[in-house]
């Protein structure tokens, strides 16, 4: 997945996990950039009666990188708490939640937004209200108004909301985990032997699940070094690189016989994400968790995951025949180096540059100079759209299919003219679009889709 | 003043003195532990009692102390 589970030690973590991050100028409002921040993955519409919350033992991040060094200029913090109404009830809610502030709901989640940067802390607001979890017709009958009042407004032409959310990110999750088995094409799969399949369509294994969203919309100004708003697509201060956090106290005691958990010491990194699917595909078993404690300046150690990535070895194995110039393929990838460690320079593709330096960092960069497209390809850059991913991330770009081409070729002709992709480079993907989230997308803040309600939610099924 | 009285007035003043330190130390840590109570909970961590360095975390600080002696006491008590 994007990030979901993807390092051992955060899987166990799950209120702490990183599952998505996008950036992008907010296509109805191109003064300023919108960046989501998700935890929590796969949560079960109808997980309760403990429905999924953000930790108040967690501090969640997102840093901003403005100097190219791979290190936060800017971080906006969120730091959550809890109230119980009732604790002698084990209802989440004892009748219909009408309003935000409904004496019905027994399990509140209240959270303050701070803004640090040069070493100073600025509160940009506290008590502010998440939405409960989308329950059902009886507790939650007006699910989009009780989301709609938990945006709030925040000093400087900022907005916030932290809260449930549909799971946009789509991918075919049982395929590609049973030995890269993409459906589209699993008639030229290996197999290993075990009998021929057919072709067929994707399987969106995200749907209908839900996260836990920190959306945040903010001038450009808020972003750039020296607050001015961005307006030269091929100057490197326009360019911003992004990536979002968890954080939990050094130590944790618990107390015999007693629910008391003291927790104590500074903050320390426990989860991280930029760009979708690097932690996940990129870096070894062995090396994830602790990828997930460092900061993206930390990244040139990982780096040769990303000059020689296994699953360009893996494809040619996988899919007999059907990529014979990626076998041959041995030189570090710098194609991929630039595209998630550095950013592309100016000269690669033309009119395009998201650049920020010679630092090898993992971190969604955006080009802020860059407009929304009016006519949007789902494949960002690679589809001929500059506004999409690698220049930040939509909700709606399809990651999965141009992180899966890159891997596979199509973009090594960038920094190697000579090389020619295979055919089937240009076609690889796990056969899914925005049309297989059942939720549909918003066009406004917070962009991501009102989540599905447990009560009208089905268990999984088969294919 | 006889000998005896005098080794008596100096082991007194000694005892005296020597309460006096006492009282002053126990009144000392008293105060320093309402003080301490104050700041609520204190977990200290030492990951090398070797090295003595001793990581004292209380809220959301840290501080590292070096002190070889209490790192090495704490860790026999420990075993």
């Amino acid at each position: 997945m994007s990030s979901h589970r993807e390092a051992p030690a955060i899987s166990r973590d799950p209120v702490a996990d990183n599952t998505d991050l996008y950036a992008f100028v907010s296509p109805d409002d191109p003064g300023t950039v919108t960046i989501i921040s998700n935890y929590l993955p796969l949560e079960v519409p109808y997980g309760g009666p403990n429905f999924f919350e953000f930790g108040p033992d967690v501090r969640y991040r997102i840093n901003i990188d403005n100097d190219g060094d791979g290190d936060a200029n800017i971080i906006y913090e969120f730091a959550f708490e809890t109230q119980v109404a009732n604790p002698n009830s084990f209802l989440y809610n004892s009748g219909p939640i009408l309003t935000i502030d409904s004496a019905n709901w027994n399990r509140k989640q209240f959270y303050s937004v701070t803004r640090i940067s040069r070493g100073r802390r600025q509160v940009l607001g506290s008590g502010l209200a998440c939405p409960p979890c989308n329950i059902g017709p009886l507790s939650t009958p007006d699910y989009d108004m009780l989301a709609s009042a938990a945006v709030h407004s925040l000093p400087g032409g900022r907005t916030v909301f932290a809260g449930q959310r549909a799971e946009g990110f789509y991918v075919d999750l049982g395929s590609i985990f049973d030995l890269g088995n993409l459906r589209p094409f699993q008639n030229l799969h290996a197999t290993f032997g075990l009998g021929s399949l057919s072709a067929a369509a994707g399987v969106n294994g995200t749907d209908n699940f839900s996260v836990h969203s920190i959306a945040l919309k903010v001038p450009k100004s808020d972003l750039t070094r020296h607050g001015t708003t961005p307006t030269n697509a091929s100057s490197q201060d326009s360019v911003v690189g992004v990536w979002a956090s968890a954080s939990r106290q050094a130590a944790t005691v618990r107390e015999p016989w007693s629910e008391y958990v003291h927790e104590a010491g500074e903050w320390m990194q426990v989860s991280r994400l930029g760009n979708p699917l690097f932690n996940e595909v990129l870096v070894g078993m062995g090396f994830k968790d602790r990828w997930n404690a460092l900061p993206p300046s930390a990244d040139q150690r990982f780096a040769g995951g990303v000059q020689h990535p296994e699953l360009a070895t893996l494809l040619p194995v996988l899919y007999p025949g059907v990529f014979p110039n990626l076998a041959k393929l041995t030189a570090p990838r710098a194609d991929l180096v630039a595209i998630l460690l550095t950013g592309i320079p100016a000269g690669i593709v033309p009119g395009f540059q998201n650049f920020t330096g010679s630092t090898l960092a993992d971190m969604l960069r955006l080009n802020m100079a860059i407009p929304p497209s009016s006519s949007a390809n789902i494949l960002g850059l690679i589809g001929g759209d500059p506004a999409g991913f690698p220049n930040g991330r939509r909700v709606f770009d399809d990651v999965v299919t141009v992180e899966l081409r890159a891997i596979a070729g199509v973009t090594y002709p960038l920094v190697n003219k000579s090389y020619t992709p295979d055919p089937a480079a240009n076609l690889v993907t796990d056969g899914l679009t925005p049309a297989s989230v059942n939720v549909p997308f918003l066009n406004s803040f917070p962009y991501l889709g009102i989540p599905q309600s447990g009560y009208h939610t089905a268990p999984l099924g088969t294919v | 003043m006889s000998d005896s009285t005098r080794r008596g007035f100096v082991k007194n003043s000694a005892a005296a003195a020597a309460g006096m330190t006492v009282v002053g130390a126990l009144v000392a840590e008293q105060a320093d532990a309402k003080a301490a109570a104050k700041s609520g909970p204190v977990v200290a961590y030492i990951r090398d009692p070797r090295t003595g360095e001793i990581s004292v975390m209380s809220g959301e600080r840290e501080v590292k102390l070096h002190d070889r002696k209490i790192a090495a006491r704490i860790a026999r008590a420990a075993n």
